[in-house]
């Protein structure tokens, strides 16, 4: 009997053996990957993470055939793991998804929602018109339409004199009244635009109710000022911003509009697979509300107060609304759809 | 796309889910806690919220503003920090924020591809119905009336819920953008105990010897053999020789073994055994006879 000899090694053993030195590279490259980003590496180094991931997610399926190594398997489960998600790293920039997200993304989804833009604009413009009849017939509903807040010293009982004041106010604020109503208008835009985006998922309704009674609202604050005979300025002060703003609340909700489909209307599709493809659509019309929104607020802070008479306050609102219309139909065509 | 999450042998506690890249090799991923991902959350708010008061606090010295105008300019800027902070973070670190770098998570794609930056866009919009708004509501509740108070309850608790119900623990954002939140993995690399000087004809195994344990047992040895004594003091190191010692009687009763083994011999008896185990087993797994424990359970496929 030979005792000073030693075994010759199992297969396992021989398996790991081979393969451990390349295991430690990728072990470091990704280590150095997760540190420093993946442009840290060089040439060479980039040639072989692929190479070396590939081996090692053959080995681990190797390895769970025949090894009962259990250092080993759990090493190469998680080594493996590490190096996918290195590998399969989203590789685009920032700077160049905005840039696509912009210049053609949003434009050809917004050119593809064309019937649920369409459904908003009407539902919001349907809700102006009920409020400003309920306005009409009975003056009282103004109270229970109009939020206080937003009301501010506007109410039933404001004369002309005053509803023009405010009209015509900001000319002589200062500043910091201006940001804090801007910022409260603004949050409150977009709540009711975030909102209307994502209680769409349920079956569209929540968002249709809220486009309603955001066009009642305007609908019965239009209704005030006609009765005051101010509809012309009240059209004129509303143009500098609400171009801009009621079509992101209408955007948002459109966006809305498709979540619910998704779910009514799946077609072939599970509702889950609905709901993420028409997601895709939805989200671009939701981030391009955002930025309508912010678009509006700065509209509203600045340049609704700075300009006062009402010819220059209607060519800015639908001045931007042209220009907004015309990003919608001529940006991103020709190229490749997103 | 298997989607199937089960306990291992850790206990219930830690779920495991399958992940299967485009090379067809499924790959095991630790689903987040939900403990770890809540502090994450509250890491990056407190950073986001950090970020906004030093805004404040400059607008406040410069006294550009004042009062109400300060405050409007953090509502607004923390409003405008949030959504874009969290895409932003996990677009550029591949799917990680800052406290989920510190508590080690990561959002990883549940179809096995590339994380997308719109799956990171639609998560982190989700956040804001899902976190931040009843978030904001919640700092108001006491000026809510019933009705509104009971609503907001209802909401919370719904969302709050969701997580609960599903292997992957994915929250509502989750869902809709097809991704979940995993714990990193930390790769260690242990020695192989099949290898290094064992020599032959010292412990001589016969088939009938090998016959008994599966792998369940075989790897519970590893785990007691791969312990490195050299880190423990003199109290646990004494446990751990008595631990071997124990082991050693029970392998030595259970598998029939005619010899005795000399105390100082132990060690090296369990590694001949856990060796001639391992090549025994493995050589039975290649042949269609995988042995899951001593029971000889039938090993589940692709364990």
């Amino acid at each position: 009997m030979n005792v000073e000899a030693t075994a010759p090694d199992i297969r396992s053993a021989r398996f790991r053996a081979e393969r451990e030195a390349d295991w430690l590279r990728l072990d470091k490259l990704v280590t150095q990957i997760e540190k420093m980003g993946l442009r840290s590496l060089n040439f060479e180094e980039a040639r072989d993470l692929a190479a070396l991931y590939r081996n090692t997610v053959n080995a681990l399926s190797l390895a769970r055939e025949i090894s009962l190594d259990r250092a080993l398997l759990s090493y190469l489960e998680a080594l493996a793991a590490r190096a996918y998600l290195a590998v399969y790293a989203p590789q685009a920039t920032l700077k160049g998804l905005i840039w696509r997200l912009i210049s053609r993304g949003i434009p050809q989804a917004v050119r593809r929602s064309a019937t649920v833009l369409a459904l908003a604009f009407l539902t919001m413009l349907l809700g102006g018109v009920a409020g400003y009849l309920l306005f009409v017939e009975d003056p009282t509903w103004y109270n229970t339409i109009v939020p206080s807040g937003l009301a501010g010293e506007r109410g039933i009982t404001s004369t002309r004199s005053q509803l023009e004041s405010v009209l015509t106010s900001g000319g002589d604020a200062t500043v910091d009244r201006l940001t804090a109503f801007a910022s409260y208008l603004f949050s409150h835009n977009t709540q009711i635009a975030l909102f209307t985006f994502a209680l769409g998922v349920i079956i569209c309704i929540p968002s249709t109710l809220l486009t309603f009674y955001n066009g009642l609202v305007v609908g019965a604050f239009v209704g005030l000022h006609v009765d005051r005979d101010l509809g012309y300025e009240l059209f004129a002060w509303l143009s500098v911003h609400g171009v801009t703003e009621l079509s992101a609340i209408a955007i948002a909700c459109a966006g809305g509009f498709h979540l619910g489909l998704a779910v009514l209307f799946p077609g072939q599709m599970t509702r889950r697979d609905a709901l993420r493809h028409k997601g895709r659509d939805a989200v671009k019309l939701a981030l391009l509300a955002a930025i309508m929104l912010v678009v509006a607020a700065i509209l509203e802070g600045f340049f609704r107060q700075l300009i006062q008479t009402p010819e220059l306050r209607i060519a800015i609102g639908w001045g931007i609304g042209a220009l907004w219309l015309w990003y919608f139909l001529m940006a991103g065509r020709g190229d490749p759809a997103e | 796309m298997s989607a199937a999450s089960r306990s291992t042998e850790k206990g219930p506690k830690t779920r495991i889910t399958e992940i299967l890249p485009p090379e067809g090799v499924p790959i095991n991923f630790q689903v987040a806690g939900l403990g770890a991902r809540f502090g994450a959350q509250m890491t990056d708010i407190i950073l986001t919220g950090l970020i906004v008061i030093i805004l404040m606090i400059i607008v406040a010295f410069s006294e550009v503003l004042s009062g109400d105008g300060v405050v409007a300019v953090g509502a607004l800027s923390f409003f405008m920090l949030r959504a874009p902070y969290y895409v932003a973070c996990e677009i550029l670190w591949n799917g990680q924020t800052i406290g989920k770098r510190l508590l080690g998570l990561r959002v990883i794609s549940g179809d096995g591809r590339a994380l997308s930056p719109h799956a990171i866009t639609v998560r982190n919009l989700m956040k804001e119905i899902e976190v931040f708004v009843p978030g904001t509501y919640l700092l108001i509740a006491s000026e809510l009336g019933f009705v509104p108070a009971l609503l907001l309850l209802a909401w919370i608790t719904i969302l709050l819920a969701i997580p609960l119900f599903n292997p992957r623990r994915q929250r509502l954002g989750d869902i809709i953008a097809n991704t979940f939140v995993i714990e990193v993995p930390r790769p260690v690399l242990m020695p192989d105990l099949a290898r290094g000087a064992i020599e032959v004809g010292r412990f001589t195994f016969l088939p009938h010897h090998l016959d008994h344990y599966g792998r369940f047992e075989l790897q519970t040895l590893e785990q007691i053999l791969q312990v490195k004594t050299d880190a423990l003091n003199a109290t646990a190191r004494k446990q751990h020789d008595t631990n071997l010692q124990r082991v050693s009687e029970a392998i030595v009763t259970r598998i029939g073994y005619e010899a005795t083994i000399p105390p100082q011999d132990t060690e090296a008896f369990l590694r001949a055994f856990y060796r001639t185990q391992r090549a025994y087993l493995e050589n039975k797994k290649l042949f269609g006879d995988a042995r899951e424990d001593k029971f000889h359970k039938e090993a589940e496929p692709g364990a």
